[in-house]
């Protein structure tokens, strides 16, 4: 089986890499490129553990082959902190008690982000419909919309 | 590293007559290929030893394991398991465990003289005497489904060889390290104190990370120790569905007898538990379920018995709530039918019944060492909810034109904190002081997610006087903290609080009587406030809890302190269920409100008002969490969860078909914190996290009867069983 | 496991070129629904020697008015379709069924063209298209042909689609004055839920308060996505002033068993599709009258 030499660029900065024909972007965030926040649920795209923010759109990453990916931007959990300091998002989770296991938070604070990248000021019907493929089984969901709404204020 | 899979059973029930490995064992990067034969002792289990590392002879159960390789990638260790061959005698299975029940029945464990894991009874006073004495006897029928636990993070393990003076360190998504610590050094046959079991963080558990974890981490010690590498062990969403222990289904038959004016007189109860392939912890499940089976009420009579019955499904074991949502959906349904029975409200024929402080329950224990909270709870609950005026809204409406048909439900529970008599209850924690005033605390107790490290953090803090800044709470790691046994049975605050509580104590009287002795001071008029030595009356500082600290390191002070807590005596008669089984309790009422299409059978969950005494709110924060938490997983498991089975095959094995809630389904939840402070809890607090989970079916149950006029008395009451009164199932109808 | 090589291209022509050569290639474009059966390692699955990513050319996705119809690219994807205003404008109950599909994830990458190719006889959009009769443009290398969607379908997951062949385009005409439409689904949740049953409904009401020209096609409750003709009899040239709901509720429980015989579902969807009917009726009649 053929590898395949993909360019696309990664929370701002731009690689080559070279994949093989059933990688996963999942498979290459977490194992070529050991960026880990990304987690692996279900691998068929139902719980959204997976979530990344692929050109602006959130998007289940077990459900994407890298190969089909160059010329993307990629942004993932890792990305949203700049310079040492949290993303407001992470810090209204921190402070809405938005995390309990964490399992879920990194796909849940990308689909938050890939919501307010686009509507800064969304209602909690649309934040919920932005979270709609994001699962939780801890938290039951009210204190991530709390947190949600604080910075969507 | 290596990366190990796991082969499982072609069938439910089967005989192995071979296993061809040698086409998977000469595969490239295939480092080890091993069976149960590889396995020193094959057979581990917390109660009853009969649960395989790998089938040996037989499998049991569609998920039992047969084989395993550890690989250089994973991608090799699945292909190699693809060319394993194994020689399958297909065998008939047994998958009712009322049918497992009975004499004549195929013994699922033919070295076993019957089917039956446990029986445990409970008597008091004459059933038929009260029978006798009813004026209104009824006789119900009720059953639960399979449920899975959908943490969200699969099963994931690694195992290193010869690591730091231990023969084996694993580390894992683990909830109980040390009961999967006795597991594997009982597998590998070696002492306790060369297994090390490190904690990482656990992407969920629900009490559902621990003989799955048992049987992940043994395989993966046996794989490391044979290669004498590194071997990690995930499993994908589908493996573990197929292969994890799950929430045991019941079968349950109530008959109650009470007065004209909603007196309970009398209650006989029966449950059967299927305990699937393994016994697991069906012992301990079924004998929550025989404590707590007639619900909070005040009865003279009581005969109950619960069993459990070895069946060729799945097998099943602790998950939140631990033999007690089964129960509870039966004891408030029940409660329901009666009141609707003697034309009574569901409140009113409650309020009848429901224990007051020194009432004595089913097993004869007086309720006297703390506030039974029932009435409050009740109370607040049908304030908050506007229970009495949409009772009565809805029930008058239920006969006007529409499809759309509101209900509302209520539903209670007490609940015996910790384990009772499962086990020895103690727990500990190591605290360390260090010379420049920040903290390590160890505890046996573990963070699952659920602010177990914050809390005992807070505790800790509040008990010495410093800003919970100073703390770490460190990662469970066997050979460093004390067993304090498993957490569960929402145990971690109660009793996990009240070790770190006494190892604070200690240190503080330590760092006090120093500082007396130096400032010629008493020591009673010392304390530690705000990270200062402050004297009492005048609250002049002394000096700062740093420059104490230090003091007491130049002193040769011992700054560390070990606290233990060992739970106040219960006790148990096994042939009679009477005794003090639980040392104290928690009290909750949920009030769930829906709205029910009666064109397509969906139920809408509109709203959840649940209220809960936990003693004293340490975190208010994450008790609201737990709450919400509760309420959702609670909602599933009245509406939408179920694992389906046929013939122990599993049908639903991924989230596209085994159905959690998801944010959209979410009903609005309206928490009520109720404090009581409880004696017996580190500052009065005691339990939260099963309470939340396990009255919401039964309060969604309710509302539905309510608003449809039909009872349901199945789980989940999902879009068949409401519109039809069944459910289906390819291959026809359902219960 | 499966092993397939990966081929990717943004020209129309190398695609159809791969296709041309080998029956063996598979199209994959959001990967929503290839992906998931290839991880199940589904029964359905064809054998595949390699998967061909079509997602980056550009020429296949577009959505234009030309003339009296609306032509969409087989690369829009759902979410693509609910933010496009000639869509919803025109098509409002397709965006009402895109909007029901799985979840914001599923959204931003499913494609209008992979929900028609995979032919799921639950597939969300399905209903609504063949309701709005929509036709279909397959492309080879050598040549081209238009078929109905109606016809496109031939059993569940099966399309008539040959393995040189892709679908390039979708064409669905702009309804005219005095059309309504309406969108029922039941689902087991409220997201990520595959439809347990839908109901796409289309039809016109004259001056007089006659259904004209109506369109009835229910989605999970058919081997494949088709239309009621029966209901659709039934319906046309009723009044909306005293059409019988009951009886055409009825007429659409007992045309749809005709269609797939007494099946295990049967009992639930039996009543369900003609509470869904009556539904969408009811809601259709309740605007037209106050359109009057």
């Amino acid at each position: 089986m053929n590898k395949i030499i993909v360019t696309f660029s990664v929370n701002g900065k731009e690689i080559t890499l070279k994949v093989g024909p059933q990688e996963r972007l999942l498979d290459t965030l977490r194992e070529q490129l050991k960026l880990t926040g990304t987690k692996e649920g279900c691998s068929i795209g139902e719980c959204g553990a997976c979530t990344v923010i692929l050109d602006g759109k959130a998007v289940s990453s077990c459900l994407i082959l890298t190969g089909q990916i160059g010329g993307s931007e990629v942004f993932t959990i890792e990305g949203l902190e700049k310079d040492g300091k949290l993303d407001p998002l992470q810090q209204a989770f921190i402070d809405y008690n938005a995390v309990q296991c964490g399992f879920c938070t990194p796909g849940m604070l990308m689909s938050a982000k890939a919501l307010l990248m686009h509507n800064s000021h969304p209602t909690r019907e649309k934040i919920k419909t932005a979270l709609d493929g994001n699962l939780c089984r801890c938290t039951g969901y009210e204190q991530i919309i709390e947190a949600i709404e604080s910075v969507a204020k | 590293m290596l990366h190990a899979k796991v082969l499982r059973s072609r069938y439910p029930h089967a005989k192995i007559n071979k296993i061809e490995i040698k086409r998977a064992l000469t595969f490239p990067k295939v480092k080890a290929l091993l069976t149960a034969a590889d396995i020193p002792n094959n057979e581990f289990g917390v109660i009853i030893q009969n649960q395989q590392v790998l089938a040996k002879e037989y499998v049991y159960y569609i998920g039992d394991g047969i084989a395993m390789v550890a690989a250089e990638t994973e991608e090799a260790a699945e292909r190699a398991l693809e060319l394993i061959e194994v020689d399958y005698e297909e065998l008939p299975g047994i998958y009712d465990p009322e049918e497992a029940s009975k004499k004549a029945a195929l013994r699922v464990h033919p070295e076993l003289k019957d089917n039956q894991v446990v029986h445990h009874i409970l008597r008091k006073g004459d059933v038929n005497d009260g029978f006798a004495q009813s004026d209104i006897i009824l006789e119900r029928e009720y059953s639960t489904q399979f449920i899975e636990h959908s943490y969200i993070e699969p099963e994931a393990i690694v195992a290193v060889p010869h690591d730091n003076n231990h023969l084996i360190t694993i580390y894992g998504s683990i909830q109980n390290p040390f009961a999967c610590r006795n597991a594997v050094a009982s597998v590998l046959m070696v002492n306790l104190n060369e297994v090390r079991i490190i904690q990482n963080h656990i992407g969920g558990s629900f009490g559902g990370k621990d003989e799955v974890m048992s049987a992940m981490a043994a395989r993966a010690s046996v794989l490391a120790l044979k290669t004498k590498r590194p071997v990690k062990m995930v499993n994908s969403r589908y493996e573990s569905i197929l292969e994890s222990y799950k929430r045991h289904p019941y079968k349950m038959k109530y008959k109650i007898g009470a007065s004209r004016d909603g007196k309970l007189l009398s209650m006989e109860i029966q449950c059967i538990a299927d305990s699937g392939a393994y016994a697991c912890q069906t012992p301990f499940v079924t004998w929550r379920s025989v404590v707590q089976a007639t619900g909070p009420y005040n009865l003279s009579n009581v005969k109950t018995d619960t069993y459990g019955y070895y069946t060729n499904n799945v097998y099943t074991g602790a998950m939140r709530g631990y033999g007690s949502p089964q129960i509870i959906f039966a004891q408030e349904s029940l409660m329901d039918e009666l009141a609707g029975e003697l034309n009574m409200s569901p409140v009113e024929i409650r309020l009848k019944n429901i224990y007051h402080n020194n009432s004595i329950t089913a097993s004869g224990q007086k309720l006297d060492n703390h506030k039974v909270s029932l009435e409050e709870v009740m109370g607040k609950a049908v304030k908050a909810s506007g229970y009495y005026g949409k009772y009565d809204l809805y029930r008058d409406n239920r006969s006007k034109p529409g499809d759309k048909k509101r209900g509302i439900g209520i539903a209670i529970s007490f609940r015996g904190c910790s384990l009772g008599a499962e086990a020895v209850d103690a727990a500990g924690a190591v605290v360390a002081i260090q010379k420049d005033g920040s903290i390590l605390i160890t505890s046996g107790l573990a963070e699952n997610g659920q602010g177990l490290k914050t809390v005992l953090s807070q505790i800790a803090a509040e008990e010495l006087g410093v800003d919970m800044k100073r703390v770490i709470y460190l990662e469970l790691d066997t050979s460093i903290s004390p067993d304090s046994g498993s957490t569960v049975a929402s145990r971690g605050t109660i009793l996990g609080g009240n070790a770190v509580k006494e190892a604070m104590i200690k240190l503080k009287n330590r760092i006090l009587e120093m500082t007396a002795k130096k400032y010629k001071m008493k020591e009673k008029n010392i304390i530690i406030k705000d990270d200062h030595l402050i004297e009492k009356n005048t609250n002049k500082i002394l000096l700062s809890f740093e420059k104490a600290v230090e003091l007491a390191y130049q002193e040769g002070v011992c700054l560390s302190a070990l606290g233990w807590y060992h739970a106040p005596d219960i006790s148990w008669n096994e042939e009679t269920g009477q005794g003090r089984p639980y040392f104290t309790y928690v009290y909750g009422c949920q009030i769930a409100e829906v709205e029910v299409d009666v064109g397509t059978g969906k139920v809408d969950l509109l709203k959840m008002t649940a209220a809960h005494d936990v003693g004293k709110a340490i975190n208010p924060a994450c008790l609201k969490g737990q709450i919400y938490g509760g309420v959702m997983m609670g909602m599933g498991y009245g509406l939408m969860e179920e694992l389906e089975t046929d013939k122990g095959y599993i049908k639903n094995a991924n989230f596209d078909e085994y159905l959690i809630p998801t944010i959209k389904d979410m009903p609005e939840i309206n928490p009520i914190i109720v404090e009581n402070p409880d004696p017996n809890g580190p500052f009065g607090a005691k339990s939260i996290g099963e309470p939340t989970l396990e009255i919401g079916a039964a309060a969604i149950a309710n509302a539905v009867a309510q608003a449809t006029g039909k009872r349901i008395r199945h789980l989940p009451l999902n879009l068949e069983r409401v519109l039809l009164g069944y459910s289906l199932s390819k291959g026809g109808r359902k219960k | 496991m499966i092993n397939y090589d990966f081929l990717t291209t943004s020209k129309l022509e190398k695609a159809l070129n791969y296709l041309d050569k080998s029956a063996y290639v598979k199209v994959i474009a959001g990967g929503t629904d290839i992906l998931v059966d290839i991880h199940n390692k589904s029964k359905r699955l064809p054998e595949i020697s390699h998967l061909l990513d079509i997602s980056h050319i550009a020429t296949l996705n577009f959505i234009q008015q030309v003339d009296h119809h609306i032509e969409i690219g087989p690369l829009v994807t759902h979410s693509g379709l609910i933010h496009e205003s000639l869509i919803k404008n025109n098509f409002p109950v397709l965006v009402e069924a895109a909007n029901t599909i799985g979840s914001t994830q599923i959204r931003n990458r499913g494609t209008i063209g992979g929900n028609i190719c995979n032919a799921s006889p639950a597939a969300d959009l399905l209903p609504p298209l063949i309701a709005l009769k929509a036709e279909l443009i397959l492309t080879g290398k050598r040549e081209e042909r238009i078929i109905p969607l109606k016809t496109f379908l031939t059993a569940p997951y099966k399309t008539v689609i040959q393995p040189h062949e892709l679908l390039s385009k979708i064409i669905i005409p702009i309804l005219g004055d005095n059309y309504y439409t309406d969108f029922q689904k039941i689902g087991r949740r409220k997201a990520l839920s595959i439809s347990r049953l839908s109901l796409a409904l289309v039809t016109k009401i004259d001056k007089k308060g006659i259904f004209l020209d109506t369109r009835v096609v229910p989605g999970s409750a058919t081997p494949y996505p088709q239309s009621l003709p029966e209901t659709e009899k039934a319906i046309n040239g009723k009044s909306i002033f005293n059409i019988n709901l009951e009886e055409i509720g009825k007429i659409t429980s007992e045309e749809m068993v005709f269609i797939t015989g007494e099946r295990w579902s049967t009992p639930y969807k039996k009543p369900t599709i003609a509470v869904l009917t009556k539904r969408a009726l009811k809601k259709i009649i309740e605007e037209a009258k106050t359109n009057e």
